[in-house]
């Protein structure tokens, strides 16, 4: 058996639009191992949530998947048929934390209702295996048990958070894909958020995650790899530390100087912010999609496009300047 | 104090005081119309009456009781009002020497079996309609339903009554140009009549019918276009749950302002087909309503006013409990938390 969770090769999605075709994600090739937090990161417009999107197959018009293949548990997902995957995959392998828990409950349900509208489309079980499943669940995420039986607006900012994290994980799906969770919440929320995400893992609801956020923060606190996306592209992955202490790609070290970090250098040299605005992706640069933001740009990085290779076992960078 | 019960006092307090508003109005309002009721009717009489002058002063002391003539307004006003609790909506000028109640209750079953009829078929066609053409939009059965819809929604019933009636019963003769039966006929219950009946129903039907229908699609499409792009429904869809399930939350979602525009709607749908019913002669409330105005028969004014808006407001206090019942948010907003 593989220990790889997610494995997505060379997969391009495009958005048609009237204006042209937006390459949002283009020639992306990422894994999941079985037990790891993956933390996925870039700028507003870089392609990461539809990366996400496309991860899962959750893919609709006028959102295309023009190549490459996405294997999910051993099933080839990029291959089924969008009723077979709702019914085996999305809340059963691989479900979503979306970004706005505030408004993604349905509105006029009871979440118990919902809930069991939910179970039951995917699994045979009867209402009462339900409602114990349901309240096991909400007790391990300390939620009282009385709140299944309330309407959405009846629960609080957080509350509502963490019932929509317990709805996602109630069938325990191998891969929780986490869509900036904490982006509208308070710090000692999202603390708390975070907290609760490694729990659930500690307590093998779930395998893996896949963290995407533009908050290289809260990354810092939760996440074991790192990827990095530009312009559709990824520029740069590794472990946390590698990634943040050494980062070799000069997007990957922009965004970290642009966020306040512990690392004492990067304190005393301030914050940088990067140059100039992520490119339209409808008519990317040519070459490496950085290089007009790029303080080290070269000939070359206007003409090719650079590769992402491997420069030490997992570690990988795509830039002219780093040599395998 | 059960929260519900407390809920439906606050209600019909309201209501209470509305009634009492408006009957201030329709009290109020036909009195300022210049022109005298009786003058017609006291003509008619003082003919007859020059035969027999024992009948003036008798008639004369009839009429200073019916209609409270020559006492000065406020009392007049106590007087309608002590009348109308004690269920006395009063005598028609016009129609003298008829009681408005009786007169309103002829004519009003003809004006219900229409409107009802025509505004249910056309709010729920209607919104099932727009909720298709909002599931399926950008696509060409939306595009061709949308400018139809628009079409619709902006024809005056009046209008396409108007053309119903040139096309259908003057020009091909298929159907009768007015009246709610052929006149000659006295309504009873048999196949026959109940023909003849539908015959002439056709025409105002349809176009209340038609008129009314391509707002409520608009309504419903524009709901449901804003639904499907909500969070709740792409965290659904995310879970896996069925696309047809989602379809039905919603629907349901959509449906709510749809439930209180019914409401709303019954009100002017009302005053609108006093126009309608005037074009195809159809002897409902609207019909008798025009006759009471241009007669200023002002007892028959209040006493056809009286029982639209009561109408209105008993349908605004079952919307606002089918509304409860529906939406869990605004029954927290009703009963408090």
């Amino acid at each position: 058996m593989s220990t790889l969770l997610l494995e997505a090769e060379r997969v391009k999605s495009y958005y048609h639009t009237r204006e042209g075709t937006v390459k949002a994600v283009d020639d992306v090739s990422l894994d999941v191992e079985n037990g790891i937090i993956l933390g996925l990161a870039g700028e507003s417009g870089c392609g990461k949530s539809t990366l996400m999107n496309t991860l899962m197959m959750k893919i609709r018009p006028p959102l295309y998947l023009v190549d490459g293949e996405i294997i999910v548990d051993g099933e080839r997902i990029s291959k089924m048929e969008r009723k077979e995957i709702k019914k085996k995959i999305w809340g059963v392998k691989i479900s979503l934390v979306p970004q706005s828990a505030l408004n993604a409950l349905m509105p006029t349900k009871r979440i118990i209702d919902f809930i069991r509208d939910v179970v039951k489309f995917h699994v045979d079980v009867s209402d009462g295996e339900i409602v114990s499943m349901a309240r096991k669940r909400f007790e391990e995420l300390n939620l009282p048990e009385d709140s299944l039986y309330l309407y959405p607006h009846e629960l609080s900012g957080g509350m509502k958070q963490r019932a929509v994290i317990a709805i996602s994980t109630l069938l325990n799906p191998k891969l929780l894909i986490v869509d900036e969770p904490t982006s509208a919440l308070d710090v000692s929320t999202q603390k708390r958020v975070l907290k609760l995400l490694l729990d659930l893992k500690k307590f093998k609801i779930i395998d893996s995650i896949v963290f995407v956020t533009h908050d290289i923060a809260v990354l810092r606190q939760i996440a074991d790899r790192l990827v990095i996306m530009y312009a559709g592209k990824i520029v740069e992955s590794g472990t946390l530390e590698d990634v943040l202490s050494n980062p070799k790609h000069p997007y990957t070290a922009g965004l970290i100087h642009a966020v306040i970090t512990p690392e004492p250098e990067i304190r005393k040299r301030g914050l940088v912010s990067i140059p100039g605005e992520p490119p339209n992706l409808i008519n990317p640069p040519s070459g490496c999609r950085f290089h007009p933001r790029c303080l080290h740009a070269m000939p070359i990085c206007k003409k090719v496009v650079p590769e992402l290779v491997d420069i030490s076992n997992g570690r990988k960078v795509s830039c002219h300047l780093v040599k395998a | 104090m059960s929260p519900v019960l407390r809920f439906l006092i606050r209600r019909i307090g309201f209501f209470a005081l509305t009634f009492v508003v408006f009957t201030l109005v329709i009290f109020t309002l036909p009195r300022a119309i210049p022109g005298n009721p009786l003058s017609t009717l006291l003509s008619q009489l003082f003919q007859q009456a020059q035969a027999n002058p024992e009948l003036i002063r008798a008639v004369y002391k009839r009429l200073m009781d019916e209609f409270g003539v020559g006492k000065p307004l406020h009392e007049q006003f106590l007087l309608f009002i002590s009348r109308t609790l004690k269920g006395d909506l009063g005598t028609s000028i016009a129609f003298y020497p008829r009681k408005v109640a009786d007169i309103v209750f002829a004519y009003l079953p003809w004006s219900l079996g229409l409107l009802i009829p025509a505004v249910l078929t056309s709010w729920i066609i209607g919104n099932m309609l727009g909720a298709l053409a909002g599931y399926k939009r950008t696509t060409a059965l939306d595009n061709a339903m949308l400018p139809a819809f628009l079409t619709l929604s902006q024809t005056p019933y009046y209008w396409l009554a108007m053309i119903f009636l040139y096309i259908f019963a003057v020009n091909l003769g298929w159907l009768p140009i007015g009246g709610a039966y052929s006149s000659g006929r006295i309504p009873k219950l048999t196949l026959d009549f109940i023909v003849d009946m539908l015959r002439h129903y056709v025409l105002p039907y349809l176009s209340i019918l038609l008129s009314s229908m391509g707002g409520w699609a608009i309504g419903m499409r524009s709901m449901v276009i804003y639904e499907l792009g909500s969070d709740y429904v792409d965290y659904a869809d995310s879970l896996g749950l069925s696309d047809s399930k989602i379809l039905r939350y919603v629907f349901k979602n959509s449906m709510l302002p749809q439930v209180t525009g019914l409401a709303l709607n019954f009100g002017s749908i009302l005053g609108g087909s006093l126009i309608t019913e005037l074009v195809f002669n159809y002897p409902g409330t609207g019909f008798l309503l025009f006759r009471a105005i241009s007669t200023l028969d002002y007892p028959l004014i209040q006493g056809v006013f009286m029982l639209l808006i009561s109408t209105l407001l008993l349908a605004n206090l079952i919307v606002d409990f089918v509304y409860a019942y529906i939406d869990p948010r605004i029954r927290t907003g009703y009963i408090g938390e």
